[in-house]
């Protein structure tokens, strides 16, 4: 697994639950951004916004078609590291 | 001031008026002062009546043995637009002012001859010539652009004229230039001073400290600014130099102003009326609001204003004008809410922020981030978000200094805090930056779309 990608989602996702008043605690990355986590699709659009400051893309926008569903934190490192080799 | 001569210039036809004006003038008071530049600055300059009658005169001369087919101003200086204004008005010549971000839409007016600060005409050998009687004298003015493209929009001398105070408490005043000088509002500023024998006040710069210094020194009565610039100014410029401006009149347009700046603006300059115009580029003024409150009465709707506009909404809240019984209702894209005896903005139809199919309003949101202390300024916009569609972000400005024993990030806490207790979850700004100072769009408004990557 990339270590600054899954860094940089770790540390999105802290700002997310810090800026909307919860707790923020050790990622996994075999949590679920739902069911672990609590992150509801704003949550996750911030996360998204947040990664495209800090890894300087957004493969949620660029792209169209089928995409995978993105459950826990792997996933999401998974599209990050996929979209960084390809650009 | 008022001798029969210059009453008589409400009495010329309307495109004469401008021209009429700075000549009567300059004959009744050849010294007085028609406009200062740079004022507040470095490098003031002023220009008299008369001089500014010699160059209009000059124009006049020149049109008139040229005869184009219609005059694009190029010029850079507000005395050469205003020359040129006038001259093109009382020879019968079309004119068109073009901000910067309308350049390009100057093909649309072929054959037209632009004419730059030098106030010269190009040799016109071949060029079609018109007779003076044979065309009607307009007016074409750029949109600002606020909510889409800017577009030229062909006016008559009469509609640009139309909403001039001309009676003699207006007569000999300092207005204060914060528009640009080529948009509608803008050009409204520097008629209206000039055809009362008013002095116009163009600051060196935007910067709130140099605007502050242009009022107080320039002896400024009226100024006319969006709610933008005012809360700039209110929040950024000098205290002790803003008090000394002897403000008889604050004129508000271009955006909805908010209940907190209005009554900030009477604590500051307690001796100034403070008046609410609305207008559009399309309609020219529709009405006015000098109550001191945030939107227009309730009672308004479905009645005939003075002037003969008649309002109305649509379903979704939207204003609707109708100028006169004889002309359409016109959408104007403003979204307005019922709030007890008022009509209030909510926003523009354009600005709604739609996330995850939920409408969010970005006034309404600023004027949440405005109330927290330690906040001075605040812009609400959408981002795009493949997952929610648009995404609330917003910029925030300081107080300096802050509060006691607040810190940038105890003040961006209470921001979010706030926002999270009072409004939906859907509208609580996700991405909420610090930055130093808020961009403005070229007519003076707080722009609703990201500017450049959305951060600075």
């Amino acid at each position: 697994m990339n270590v600054s990608v899954s860094e940089a989602i770790a540390a999105a996702i802290r700002t997310v639950l810090h800026d909307t008043g919860r707790e923020a605690k050790a990622i996994e990355p075999t949590m679920l951004l739902s069911a672990d986590l609590g992150l509801d699709s704003l949550d996750l659009a911030q996360t998204i916004v947040l990664l495209e400051r800090s890894l300087g893309i957004d493969p949620f926008r660029s792209a169209s078609g089928a995409r995978p569903a993105i459950r826990s934190v792997a996933d999401l490192v998974a599209v990050y590291t996929q979209a960084l080799t390809q650009s | 001031m008022t001798t029969p001569a210059y009453a008589a210039i409400s009495d010329a036809p309307a495109e004469d008026r401008l021209a009429y004006a700075i000549t009567e003038i300059a004959r009744q008071s050849p010294e007085s002062i028609a406009i200062v530049r740079s004022a507040g600055g470095d490098g003031r300059w002023a220009i008299t009546y008369s001089t500014l009658a010699a160059q209009v005169t000059a124009l006049e001369a020149a049109l008139d043995a040229t005869r184009p087919v219609g005059i694009v101003a190029r010029a850079k200086r507000i005395e050469s637009l205003v020359v040129i204004a006038a001259a093109c008005g009382r020879q019968h010549v079309p004119v068109a002012f073009l901000a910067d971000d309308s350049r390009d839409l100057s093909g649309a007016l072929r054959d037209w001859i632009e004419v730059d600060d030098s106030l010269e005409l190009p040799p016109s050998a071949g060029r079609p010539r018109l007779e003076f009687e044979a065309i009607s004298p307009h007016v074409v003015v750029a949109t600002s652009g606020t909510s889409g493209p800017p577009k030229l929009v062909e006016h008559s001398w009469d509609s640009l004229l139309a909403a001039a105070r001309l009676a003699e408490q207006w007569h000999g005043l300092g207005w204060l230039l914060a528009y640009d000088s080529t948009r509608w509002a803008g050009i409204q500023v520097w008629l209206q001073a000039l055809l009362t024998g008013g002095r116009l006040v163009v600051p060196a710069s935007r910067d709130p400290d140099t605007v502050a210094r242009a009022l107080a020194e320039e002896s400024v009565a009226v100024l006319p600014a969006t709610p933008t610039l005012l809360r700039r100014l209110l929040a950024s410029a000098d205290r002790s130099v803003l008090e000394k401006a002897a403000l008889g009149r604050i004129t508000l347009g271009g955006e909805a102003a908010d209940g907190p700046l209005l009554s900030d603006a009477q604590a500051v300059f307690p001796q100034a009326k403070i008046t609410q115009v609305y207008a559009t580029t399309e309609l020219g003024e529709v009405f006015r609001v000098a109550d001191g409150r945030p939107g227009f009465p309730a009672a308004w709707l479905g009645k005939s204003l003075p002037g003969g506009a008649s309002l109305a909404t649509r379903r979704d809240g939207e204003l609707l004008v109708q100028l006169s019984r004889d002309t359409a209702e016109v959408g104007t894209g403003d979204l307005v809410e019922r709030r007890g005896d008022r009509y209030e903005f909510t926003g523009r139809r354009s600005d709604v922020i739609v996330v995850g199919g939920a409408k969010v309003f970005p006034k309404r949101v600023e004027e949440m981030l405005r109330s927290v202390a330690g906040i001075a300024e605040a812009r609400v916009y959408g981002l795009p978000s493949g997952i929610t569609g648009e995404l609330v972000a917003a910029e925030i400005v300081l107080t300096e200094p802050l509060p006691a024993s607040a810190s940038p990030e105890s003040i961006r806490a209470a921001a979010l805090a706030i926002c999270r207790e009072s409004l939906e979850p859907h509208s609580v700004p996700r991405i909420l930056d610090i930055v130093k100072r808020i961009a403005t769009t070229a007519a003076g408004k707080t722009p609703r779309r990201p500017i450049s990557a959305g951060r600075s």
